[in-house]
């Protein structure tokens, strides 16, 4: 007799039926055992393979003290990581902590109830064992911390060929505007370019015009936030940086951070404006220039205008809309551990600097080939990145600024320097529309 | 009052027309209309956009951008790329499928290679141009000094008219295979009689092409014209990747706008009513368009 339950003779159809199930269970297995174990995201804009072979070494020692944890590790870009955490905010699909984010948009994101208060983790951590004041520029109105730093950063250091130097006559490293102009004058020739400074409209140049205006003793914003870029102190930044724009690559009018680090690490320029990851890109990429490099503090218009270092104070912060906050907090505080962090930092010696007085005197962070090769620049780029500054935190007077982000964001301050030293506009034109769009920005 | 069977059939007729158009009319609204009245609803609105929280500001988004100098130079610089790099596509795709309709040496080897520029990832490509036009190290730049037509390197991207231009080549470089693979598919259909027709008659290969392929090819560049016209448009990646907008503004299009109102100002209402003003234009545009095509065929 047929058999209808027969499927192709062999099988009957409630075989078939337990057959598929028993796959399906088996199938839903592992996602099963995936959705016992709790997912942290780990969302970071330094990504340098190096620094990522650290981060996972650190996420491996996490996950072995904590049973059940997996960390996910998602690098951002430099320049795209606002839109992604605007989406990911806005979406509610947040990360569960975000490393090196400037401090001015943490700011930003806790002025709007985007991030947790960070004052238990810094108590984990130790807040004795952190630079005395390093953690002030992620002090909020509220006096609670919105984050800490994760490293110091010191951005607009002047990098020299000191070969060039040499050959140039010249016996030190330019400390004012006139001996910088000077110095590239004499620095520029052979097919080596003077410099690379960036003129692109990108935050790269606003973020180290901010220094010139700085180095000419003015600033963005008062102290009390009132825009004051229309001065004195801004016409002769900008009179300065037109003068020296023939010193630069003619392609520098579309420059960034990455162009002018490859021009200065390639040898087609004998000064450079970078943090100290100049060191790690020269060694390994154009190893023949190692012994030829030094660094100084930018200069600025005269000698009675303190140096004005631009730090972005790298963080670690956590989203309000983590779900995992408790272990969003044991993992922040245990990037500090020093096994991990001194991995951390040795990824990129010189680039981001220990935040923690304890890893500066380690043994352990002190023995790296290229912070011992280099211990006088290091130390430079140390004490200039803890006097630094930046946008959101222009000087100890100043009053946070959560609007930094977007004033950068906006492209103004690129925009006036293109609108001057590019189309040769009028300055004061130009500087009053800058005022107003940096206070429509402020408005907002 | 008893019903006749026919009209009872009508109504179930109807009733499964409904049904059936419904799972259309559901997707429709889900991908189109929705969105659409989202977009519209959130640009009465100034909303931060990480939190898209804000206050119902009514048309004032609309008014601010009229308002704008950013608007008008943002929309002339769509303008000019569109139309800039549209022609180029035209004219290249045409004259590039006109070629492998030849019976040439290793045509299909050919006709595959031409579309490598069309399925090349957009970031891949951009950053293949940029080494290519980089001052220092560029091929370009190195050719011309080398040959002597120039003593410094040419500034590409960082200075207009060099910016836009650059744009147009890369644009029109990147989007022909597109027109190359529409074209060279009609030319395919054109019946050879058509052209031994118009031998007999006298007519030169220019005259062959403007009064037998052209003509022929007017559905197919109607369909290309309209849908590269909305691409390019509101191309963004392309052109975020090579110059960011600069210098200054020079090459900021709409869509670089939308994107700078909505991340980098975190401001999602005045970037909606930027979304909302593009649509009208192209809309607009593609109306006129496509009236005069139909006015063209009709007469």
């Amino acid at each position: 007799m047929h058999n209808d339950h027969d499927i192709g003779g062999t099988h009957s159809r409630r075989t078939l039926l337990k057959a598929l199930i028993a796959a399906a269970a088996a199938g839903s297995l592992p996602l099963r055992a995936r959705a016992q174990r709790t997912e942290l995201r780990w969302w970071t804009p330094q990504g340098a393979p190096a620094q990522l072979d650290a981060y996972r070494y650190q996420i491996a020692a996490f996950e072995a003290l904590h049973p059940g944890v997996s960390v996910v590790l998602e690098p951002l870009s430099d320049e795209g990581y606002a839109p992604q955490l605007a989406a990911a905010f806005s979406s509610g699909q947040v990360p569960d902590v975000v490393t090196h984010l400037p401090s001015f948009s943490v700011q930003s994101y806790y002025a709007k109830g985007l991030v947790e208060p960070f004052d238990d983790v810094i108590e984990a951590i130790g807040p004795d064992d952190f630079y005395p004041g390093a953690n002030d520029v992620f002090r909020a109105a509220d006096g609670r911390h919105v984050a800490c730093g994760i490293g110091n950063s010191a951005v607009n250091i002047l990098w020299l060929r000191t070969d060039i130097m040499q050959r140039v006559g010249l016996e030190r490293a330019p400390e004012t505007w006139d001996e910088f102009r000077s110095a590239l004058q004499k620095l520029q020739g052979r097919g080596i370019y003077g410099t690379a400074l960036p003129y692109g409209r990108n935050t790269a140049t606003s973020l180290v015009f901010i220094g010139f205006i700085h180095g000419a003793g003015g600033q963005v914003f008062t102290p009390d936030l009132e825009v004051a870029i229309d001065s004195e102190a801004t016409r002769n930044a900008l009179e300065f940086y037109r003068e020296i724009r023939d010193f630069s690559p003619i392609g520098a009018t579309n420059y960034s951070w990455g162009e002018g680090l490859t021009a200065f690490v390639s040898g087609a320029t004998a000064t450079g404006l970078y943090t100290g990851r100049v060191l790690t890109n020269i060694n390994e990429q154009n190893p023949r220039l190692s012994d030829h490099i030094t660094c100084a503090l930018w200069p600025r218009l005269s000698r009675d205008i303190p140096p004005w270092t631009f730090n972005d104070f790298p963080s670690v912060c956590i989203p309000a809309q983590s779900r995992h906050k408790d272990l969003a907090r044991r993992l922040a505080a245990f990037l500090f551990e020093p096994e991990g962090y001194i991995r951390q930092l040795h990824a990129a010696p010189g680039h981001v600097l220990p935040v923690l007085q304890s890893i500066s005197e380690d043994p352990r962070y002190l023995d790296n080939a290229i912070i011992r090769k280099y211990r006088k620049e290091t130390d430079l780029m140390a004490e200039a990145a803890a006097s630094g500054f930046n946008l959101g935190y222009e000087s100890s007077a100043h009053r946070s600024n959560e609007k930094a982000g977007e004033v950068i964001a906006s492209g103004a301050i690129a925009d006036m320097v293109q609108r001057v030293v590019l189309n040769r506009e009028n300055v004061d034109r130009v500087l009053a529309d800058t005022t107003r769009a940096i206070a429509a920005v402020m408005a907002r | 009052m008893s019903r006749s069977p026919q009209a009872l059939l009508e109504r179930r007729y109807a009733r499964l027309g409904l049904l059936l158009i419904a799972p259309t009319i559901v997707v429709f609204c889900a991908v189109i209309v929705y969105p659409l009245l989202a977009a519209i609803y959130l640009s009465l609105f100034q909303l931060y956009t990480p939190t898209l929280e804000g206050s119902f500001v009514g048309i004032s988004n609309y008014r601010d951008l009229l308002a704008r100098g950013e608007f008008w130079i943002s929309l002339r610089n769509t303008l000019v790329w569109t139309a800039g790099t549209l022609s180029l596509q035209i004219v290249l795709g045409i004259g590039m499928a006109l070629m492998l309709h030849q019976a040439v040496w290793f045509r299909s080897l050919a006709r595959s290679l031409i579309l490598f520029p069309y399925f090349v990832s957009t970031v891949v490509a951009v950053l293949v141009w940029r080494w290519l036009f980089n001052d220092l190290y560029g091929i370009l730049n190195h050719m011309l000094i080398g040959s002597g037509a120039v003593d410094m390197p040419v500034d590409y991207l960082g200075s207009m008219p060099n910016a836009m231009i650059s744009m147009i080549l890369v644009g029109a470089w990147k989007y022909f295979p597109f027109v190359v693979i529409a074209v060279l598919a009609r030319l395919q259909t054109i019946p050879d009689t058509l052209y031994e027709a118009a031998r007999i008659d006298g007519a030169g290969p220019v005259a062959r092409f403007f009064d037998v392929t052209l003509p022929q090819l007017r559905d197919v560049l109607v369909v290309i014209i309209l849908l590269r016209a909305i691409w390019d448009f509101k191309e963004f990646d392309l052109i975020f990747l090579l110059t960011g907008g600069g210098p200054v503004i020079s090459t900021q299009t709409l869509p670089l706008l939308v994107y700078k109102e909505a991340f980098a100002l975190n401001q999602m209402g005045m970037a909606a009513a930027y979304a909302v003003v593009m649509m009208a234009i192209m809309l607009v545009f593609m109306v006129v368009y496509i009236r005069r095509t139909r006015e063209k065929d009709a007469s």
